[in-house]
């Protein structure tokens, strides 16, 4: 017998379109999968098992009246709680938004649906997107399925936990530093991070507008690849005026030879001193990997990668400190009762609205946005950030893609990284990505030797050369597959076999 | 308090202005499709993305961009190639997202002028000597424009059971956010201006330039336009700047001159008592003619300018801006410049008539239809029309035509318009049937003038002893023995003839 969890997108989406099962059988097993599992994983904030039901009912009322169906008909799909959904809560995992119901749907949320997905519910997430471990949400945390005592990585770490354990086939999650690509490492899924502008923001509560960046999780690339078609068909959302006419179709040519492609590596990366030595040796083996099915491996720069994180937390702040002026409790979100002025008003719903990384970000954001100290840090920042993109351009002259970690650790164990700066640095291998805009994925390459957590390998491509970004990721997934080192589709082994049975 | 031209004498003043102007011709405002509107129900108009909630995003209104690019051409500022929008943050409610979007140091349009010609009685508040001025007294005035720039406009509030309508003890506030994210441009000038009269005549042309571009309705009593006015004085031949102050709620060209004309002398007072000026936002108070502080600055706002991540660089091509300029209209001086040319209209007469657009259209179309009266159309518009209240450009040109050809005089057309006004009649149609006609036949006429010199012996006499003026009264006599038929100016004619012969 099959199980959800077993299955592939595009098995899914077949077995519907074939009537080997219904849309509604599919949804059922993914709710039964979410009982079996939410208690040990708690990867949702919310599951909108009506609009599932109701959606799935849909799907299967199109198919008897002999319509076409969707590319993603009938596949159970999470979003990230920064999304709108109407019919669902939108909290970004904040007291300030603890019952904001959602008044117009997300352009990536409504594609997704286009496609014929299921909306099975709302993840779990660090507060606002402030954060690398889902910890920082005002709800509740989310435990990884690989192990239930480490952290699932953030900000988007319900949905990455989500599509680990089974829950749903994909989600999607936003990355202004790492937020996909890091908890897709720590919970051994696929994620990526298309370039920005690839796909729209409308309707995705905002952190770092320069930097934030929809895309999909899926236990395989082809699935991300199939999610990756659904989000950018429509091309350029009219809504989101920074997004971009660009729609391949990620699928076709996903398979062929990348024989004669180069990747290239950064030796100096690799020689950081957080790097974990199973971090380095998952490297190596995707290397191997590559290697084996004829990508040529080349050493290139990106000489001003060290100042990344530095001008990030400072675009970063600087935006989130201006996206998230408006919560003062006046039009929507939580208002403190009995206050005597305004101003009163305002300050005691955000002092008691936000937790405190979201207030540390917006204090820090204030501050580097003030006369006299922009000029000393937003500038620069901007500087550092022309020549990082400088250094891709540069670096992708001599190769097709890079390859480097993910982040410099597995998945740490609650509690074990509770210095803010310390967090910040595990964004080391992410976030020169968000500062230059192009388009990243991480790959699951095996299980740590130290830990027995999963490792990922990151590429990262040419800004709108996402499709052939996801090519070499799947001849990456396909070496790994071939080493036995990590099998594409499957879940976390505790969660195997917990419900969701499909005939 | 001296007064002004007293003040003017021993201080300079120097103005600047800042004038708001909404761009109510457009359907949508800034950001997002809402309708633009001025009387719907509170919060009618209004939409995710001008009520800032979470997730929304802005898309720029090309035709804002288009309006601006207008303006910018209009007053003959550089328009710039590429320009931001920039975030400016304050909390409060009438802003959703607790910033405005406005532009940073680079806006669409920069250093432009316009040229003011300061003429008659508003001359002479800029003493002698301090500008070249011709004969008669009027000046031209160079006036730099620093920007132009493109933002939203806030949403209105309203505060209730506190004093005279402010927040401060007010039990309630109300918010209506029709008018949040309304498309508005924000002039600022050098300070360049002088006197009073300079900058009220600088809102007047700015108003008429606006209207002729067609990029909003320009009402200073709706708050579609708006004018803030800085001032300082300083001692007459001294360079450096005094401490201004500056004038809110100024809501007619009449305010914006008296409220400054009072800040001048307000300050030259505080000055010459060996007081202080301090910089600080005014309110002018019209009904007790006086400007009152509203707050003092004591340090710089902090707004956190940045550039708006939202919105990409905005780099507007030749193309683009070409086509703005050929969508440029005759503005107001050119089209001044044609009438005097063509039609040999007096200059001041010219210039009211082509101030208006909708009063430079009316005209045109009635000196279309009476090519032969044009000037005597442009005297009507000047002088009579302004009176009444629904006339017809063709009932314009009639009358003109009957003018002309002195067939009425001028208080029988004023007699005219006021049956025509509102009405489909023809006031050549009226002048007949009532008989107002006057007749232009000089043998009728030399009989009434014969008769009336026969019996006027006293004033003949006084005639020929040397007053002149007594004609008039001749006039007067022959206009009464013809019951009002009579040409006055045939009977001057007639009468002047045969008084010295």
């Amino acid at each position: 017998m099959d199980t959800l969890s077993s299955m592939s997108a595009a098995r899914i989406a077949a077995g519907v379109a074939s009537g080997e099962f219904s849309a509604t059988q599919v949804a059922e097993a993914s709710l039964a999968a979410i009982e079996a599992s939410e208690g040990e994983v708690r990867a949702f904030l919310q599951v909108s098992a009506d609009l599932a039901l109701a959606s799935a009912k849909r799907t299967d009322e199109r198919r008897a009246a002999g319509e076409q169906l969707g590319p993603l008909a009938g596949v159970p799909v999470a979003f990230k709680d920064n999304m709108h959904l109407v019919g669902t809560r939108t909290t970004c995992a904040s007291r300030m938004l603890e019952n904001y119901e959602s008044v117009f749907t997300a352009t990536c949320v409504q594609r997704m649906l286009d496609a014929g997905a299921t909306p099975m519910g709302k993840t779990n997430m660090d507060e606002f997107a402030f954060g690398s471990s889902t910890e920082s949400s005002a709800f509740h945390r989310t435990n990884n399925p690989w192990d239930t005592g480490r952290v699932p990585g953030g900000s988007s770490g319900g949905s990455a936990a989500a599509v680990a354990a089974g829950e749903v086939t994909i989600s999607l999650g936003s990355d202004t530093g790492g937020s996909i690509r890091q908890p897709a490492c720590f919970c051994g899924v696929v994620g990526m991070k298309p370039t920005y502008g690839a796909v729209s923001r409308y309707g995705v509560v905002a952190f770092g507008s320069s930097l934030d960046q929809v895309g999909p999780f899926g236990r395989c690339v082809q699935d991300v690849a199939l999610a990756m078609n659904a989000l950018v068909a429509g091309g350029r959302d009219s809504l989101d005026s920074t997004s971009q006419d660009v729609r391949p179709d990620f699928l076709e040519g996903l398979d062929d030879s990348v024989e004669g492609m180069r990747v290239g590596v950064i030796p100096a990366l690799m020689e950081h001193e957080g790097l974990t030595a199973e971090v380095r040796e998952g490297l190596q083996a995707a290397r191997t990997a590559l290697e084996a099915r004829g990508v040529q491996i080349v050493e290139v720069e990106l000489p001003n990668m060290a100042s990344a994180i530095a001008a990030y937390y400072v675009i970063g702040p600087s935006e989130a400190f201006s996206n998230l002026a408006r919560f003062d409790g006046v039009r929507f979100g939580y208002q403190e009762p009995n206050c005597a002025t305004l101003a009163e008003q305002t300050a005691l719903s955000r002092a008691h609205g936000f937790g405190s990384e979201a207030k540390r970000r917006q204090m820090l954001g204030a501050y580097l946005l003030a006369a006299g100290v922009y000029d000393k840090y937003y500038y620069p920042a901007q500087q550092v950030r022309t020549l990082i993109t400088q250094d891709y351009r540069n670096a992708f002259e001599r190769c097709d893609a890079i390859m480097l970690p993910a982040a410099p650790t597995c998945a740490w164990r609650f509690g074990e990284v509770s210095d803010p700066t310390q967090m910040y640095a595990s964004d080391l291998f992410t976030i020169s990505n968000n500062i230059a805009g192009n388009g990243g994925v991480s790959v699951p390459v095996g299980l740590g030797s130290q830990t027995g957590m999963p490792v990922a390998a990151q590429l990262q491509g040419p800004a709108f050369q996402d499709k052939k970004l996801l090519r070499v990721a799947r001849a990456l997934e396909l070496g790994i597959e071939e080493a036995k080192l990590h099998r594409p589709g499957t879940v976390a082994p505790a969660f195997a076999k917990k419900g969701g049975d499909l005939a | 308090m001296r007064k002004l031209n007293e003040v003017l004498r021993d201080w300079e003043a120097v103005i600047g202005l800042e004038v708001h102007t909404e761009l109510t011709t457009l359907e949508t405002k800034m950001f997002c499709d809402c309708r633009l509107s001025h009387d719907d129900e509170p919060n009618t108009n209004v939409c995710p993305v001008c009520l800032g909630m979470p997730g929304a995003l802005p898309v720029p209104n090309r035709k804002a961009i288009e309006s601006i690019v207008m303006a910018g051409l209009a007053t003959n500022c550089q328009i710039q190639p590429r320009s931001y929008f920039y975030r400016k943050h304050y909390f409060y409610p009438d802003m959703s997202k607790n910033y405005q979007t406005t532009q940073g140091p680079v806006a669409f349009c920069m250093y432009g002028h316009l040229d003011l010609e300061v003429t008659g009685q508003g001359a002479r508040e800029r003493p002698d000597g301090t500008v070249d001025k011709d004969k008669d007294g009027s000046y031209v005035a160079p006036i730099r424009i620093l920007r132009i720039h493109m933002e939203e406009d806030a949403a209105k509030m309203v505060h209730l059971g506190g004093g005279e309508g402010r927040i401060g003890g007010a039990s309630e506030s109300l918010i209506d956010y029709n008018r949040c994210g309304t498309p508005l441009i924000e002039l600022v000038t050098e300070p360049d201006l002088r006197t009073p009269e300079e900058a009220r005549l600088f809102m007047e042309k700015l108003r008429q330039t606006f209207l002729t571009l067609g990029i909003s309705d320009c009402s200073l009593e709706n708050g579609s336009m708006r004018c803030d006015g800085n001032v300082s004085i300083r001692r007459r031949g001294t360079k450096e700047f005094g401490t201004k102050t500056e004038m809110k709620n100024i809501n007619s060209f009449k305010s914006l001159h008296d409220a400054l004309e009072y800040e001048i002398c307000r300050q030259a007072e505080v000055l010459e008592e060996g007081g202080i000026v301090y910089q600080e936002t005014r309110h002018w108070e019209p009904s007790k003619r006086r400007t009152v502080v509203m707050r003092v600055k004591e340090t710089a706002d902090d707004y956190r300018m940045y550039p708006d991540p939202d919105l990409a660089p905005f780099d507007l091509s030749n193309e683009f801006v070409e086509r703005c300029r050929a969508r440029v209209p005759e503005l107001p001086d050119a089209k001044r410049d044609r009438y005097v040319k063509t039609y040999g209209l007096k200059r001041t007469d010219a210039a009211q008539i082509a101030g208006d657009p909708a009063v430079s259209r009316f005209f045109e179309e009635a000196a279309e239809a009476a090519p032969k009266a044009v000037a005597t159309v442009a005297n009507v518009m000047v002088n009579l029309v302004p009176a009444t209240k629904a006339l017809l450009a063709w009932q314009v040109a009639s009358l003109s035509s009957l003018l002309a050809q002195d067939a009425i005089t001028f208080a029988q057309a004023r007699e005219v318009l006021e049956v025509v006004d509102g009405t489909e009649l023809d006031p050549q149609k009226v002048v007949d049937e009532r008989g107002m006609r006057q007749s232009t036949d000089t043998d009728a006429l030399s009989a009434t003038v014969d008769e009336v010199l026969g019996r006027c012996v006293d004033q003949v006499r006084q005639y020929r002893e040397g007053n002149k003026k007594v004609v008039g009264f001749l006039v007067g006599q022959c206009m009464k023995a013809s019951r009002g038929t009579g040409n006055p100016k045939l009977f001057n004619q007639l009468l002047r003839e045969r008084l010295e012969a």
